[in-house]
């Protein structure tokens, strides 16, 4: 336990009045400084291409899904965030995920599973808000988690920037 | 015995086995692709060299797999020489190999995924482009090959040729255009194909049935013994998620099936479904068998042998040493005989490995004073009896139509894996599928072989072994009570 010394007030704080108008002077002055409170949801937060939001599945310009369901990010997620099965397909790259849940409550942002993917087929986009009524919901299925590469291309240019960088710097042998 | 020196350090070795055998049981892990310990060494993909030195000439780089022991052979595994020839190797079988692991089934257990990562370079140096080939041929109901990815090690000839002597492949087409053929393209046949996929280094043989059903680093893998005919092979029992079970593979095991196991068994995943079991206890009320408490059901079980008379005990032919050891006591103490349910054996009987005899547990449950006895002389016996117990995994299936038509005088009571509804049950409980408990099975030859807890049973289902010793409790209680409750 420890117990807190109240402070000794001087007269002229005891006084009241003049401790108000300070205090007041202080709300007056802040008034017509610069504001920085900003009006979260109505103004949204701004993003850049290093914004790390929740991870989504990109799928091409002729609908055709990236991932493979080869299981690289699903074995790299250190939160056990994701679970894959895969399916065969007619397509010239045979299989493609049947089931691809990424558990949103689970996921902590951290994109390795952006990092360990060999097909640039999940990025980390810009929608940051998650909210919903139930925890089942928040668990996330293929189909929640499609994107138009679109919609993906400025985290992937960044990201292959990323990796250009890695490469030049790391091939030395 | 011949003595070698391996880095220096000399070694006892033995002399009929190649030098890549000597390397390998004293820990030098050198790579090898056609090589096979269950097939001829043919040294074709030069992988397994190291640099040997003899006398005092000069050393020379040898391919260990054709390379026998010698007296005196200094071999140097690891160094500079050996690594920088086997890189070369490496490097020309990835030439052509597509660079598709994220969608191969053998990523993640593929000799040359991990070669290469651990001693290739991490580009290419070739500009050409890679051979162009045929990715999803079905070579009959069990093989998918895919021709890019094939090494050209041959040892799926071979084993064609060796193992189960009916040699359907072959390499077609010379030198640069090599792929691995059937004549005609005639779907394969046999019952050993599925080891093909075994012995394949590389994803170019995959398991149609097992086509990208899981990654294989996802699988738990737990030892067992295969269930489908009296020889008992050593088996790898995979599971997925500590749910489904997605494969069996053979576990080498020099006394029974060595590197090896037939179709019939490495495909008997249907028989350890989960969909459908029996999953707690049923007993019957007044007319519908309802869920019940597994103690409720213990109860209605020991009531139901109380009663005057003996009861009939016939086992599943799956049934284990242990459990059996149970069962003859619990009998023992009904004043009743021990049966067990023995199929007649069917025609699937071959000189390699499958016997045709579908008790996996013959020997064990005749050891313990088990009679055999078929399904219809087993119907017969029951029918003629006021109580009767039938126990152990697939037991109602195997008895089969004929259960519907017992006469409801008949109080039977049931322990199996699947829920039987037919008039005379009056209580069943779950039991585990052979994947999901422990016990030992004796096979044909009296080899022992253990079965391993791959996946949790079902919620609600206990051991036999445990269901079993309640029961005993059950009605050592009841007779100590002169049958109060
Ligand atoms: S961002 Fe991290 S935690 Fe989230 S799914 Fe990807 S790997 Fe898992
Ligand atoms: S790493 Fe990429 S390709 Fe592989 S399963 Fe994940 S998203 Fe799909
Ligand atoms: S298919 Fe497999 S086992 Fe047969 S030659 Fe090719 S790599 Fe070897
Ligand atoms: S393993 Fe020795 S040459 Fe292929």
């Amino acid at each position: 336990m420890v117990i807190v010394k109240r402070k000794e007030l001087s007269f002229w704080e005891r006084l009241y009045l003049p401790e108000v108008v300070r205090g007041l002077s202080v709300t007056m002055r802040a008034i017509f400084r610069r504001k920085i409170t900003r009006q979260y949801p109505e103004e949204p937060l701004a993003t850049n291409e290093v914004t790390r939001g929740q991870p989504r599945l990109a799928v091409n310009e002729d609908d055709t899904i990236r991932c493979v369901s080869c299981g690289l990010c699903e074995i790299a997620c250190p939160a056990y965030a994701i679970t894959i099965d895969g399916q065969e397909t007619d397509r010239f790259i045979e299989r493609e995920p049947e089931r691809f849940d990424i558990d949103m409550l689970r996921c902590i942002l951290c994109g390795f599973c952006e990092e360990a993917c060999p097909k640039d087929a999940i990025f980390m986009s810009e929608e940051l808000e998650l909210a919903d009524f139930s925890r089942e919901a928040l668990v996330y299925d293929i189909e929640k988690l499609k994107r138009p590469i679109s919609a993906l291309q400025r985290r992937s240019d960044y990201v292959y920037k990323l990796n250009d960088r890695w490469h030049s710097s790391s091939s030395t042998s | 015995m011949t003595t070698i020196q391996i880095n220096g350090k000399d070694v006892e070795v033995d002399p009929k086995q190649p030098l890549i055998h000597a390397l390998h049981t004293n820990g030098c892990d050198v790579p090898m692709y056609c090589y096979h310990p269950g097939l001829s060494p043919v040294g074709s993909c030069r992988i397994c060299q190291v640099e040997v030195q003899q006398g005092e000439g000069p050393s020379r780089v040898v391919v260990s797999c054709r390379t026998p022991v010698a007296d005196g052979m200094r071999v140097f595994p690891d160094s500079e020489k050996a690594h920088d020839v086997r890189r070369e190797c490496l490097e020309f079988l990835l030439k052509n190999h597509p660079l598709d692991c994220p969608i191969c089934d053998k990523a993640g257990e593929c000799d040359l995924q991990d070669y290469s990562f651990a001693e290739g370079q991490g580009e290419g140096r070739s500009v050409e482009p890679r051979r162009k080939l045929e990715k999803r041929k079905s070579l009959g109901d069990v093989i998918v090959l895919d021709e890019e990815r094939c090494i050209l090690c041959s040892r799926c000839v071979r084993f064609m040729e060796e193992v189960p002597k009916t040699p359907q492949l072959t390499v077609a087409d010379l030198g640069a255009r090599s792929v691995i053929a059937t004549f005609m393209d005639r779907p394969l046949t046999g019952k050993y194909q599925g080891n093909l996929a075994d012995v394949c280094p590389v994803g170019a043989l995959t398991l149609s049935a097992f086509r990208f059903q899981a990654r294989v680093w996802n699988l738990t893998k737990t030892t067992g013994t295969c269930g489908e005919c009296s020889r008992g092979c050593s088996v790898t029992t995979e599971v997925l998620r500590g749910g489904e079970l997605k494969r069996f593979r053979p576990r080498y095991n020099a006394d029974v099936n060595t590197w090896w196991m037939c179709d019939v068994g490495r495909f008997a995943i249907e028989e350890h479904s989960l969909e459908g079991r029996l999953v707690g206890a049923l007993v019957r009320g007044s007319r519908e068998l309802e869920p019940a408490d597994p103690f409720d059901a213990i109860d209605r079980a020991a009531d139901v042998f109380t009663a005057p008379g003996h009861p009939v005990v016939i086992a599943s032919p799956w049934l284990t040493v242990e459990e059996g050891e149970r069962l003859r006591d619990l009998a023992e103490a009904l004043g009743s005989e021990v049966h067990f349910l023995s199929p007649p054996a069917n025609d699937l009987a071959d000189d390699l490995l499958h016997t045709g005899d579908p008790c996996p547990n013959r020997r064990g449950l005749e050891g313990l004073g088990f009679s055999p006895i078929d399904a219809e002389a087993a119907l017969e016996l029951l029918s003629g009896a006021t109580s009767a117990l039938i126990c152990g995994e697939r037991i109602g299936a195997l008895l089969g139509e004929g259960l519907g038509e017992l006469p409801e005088k008949l109080r039977l009571v049931v322990l199996d894996t699947m829920p039987l509804d037919v008039p005379a049950v009056r209580a069943e409980l779950g039991v585990p599928s052979s994947i999901e408990r422990t016990g030992t099975w004796i096979n044909v030859d009296g080899h022992a072989g253990k079965l391993g807890i791959a996946r949790s049973a079902p919620p609600g289902v206990a051991p036999l072994v445990q269901t079993l010793d309640d029961l005993v409790a059950r009605l050592s209680t009841t007779a100590t009570a002169g049958g109060e409750r």
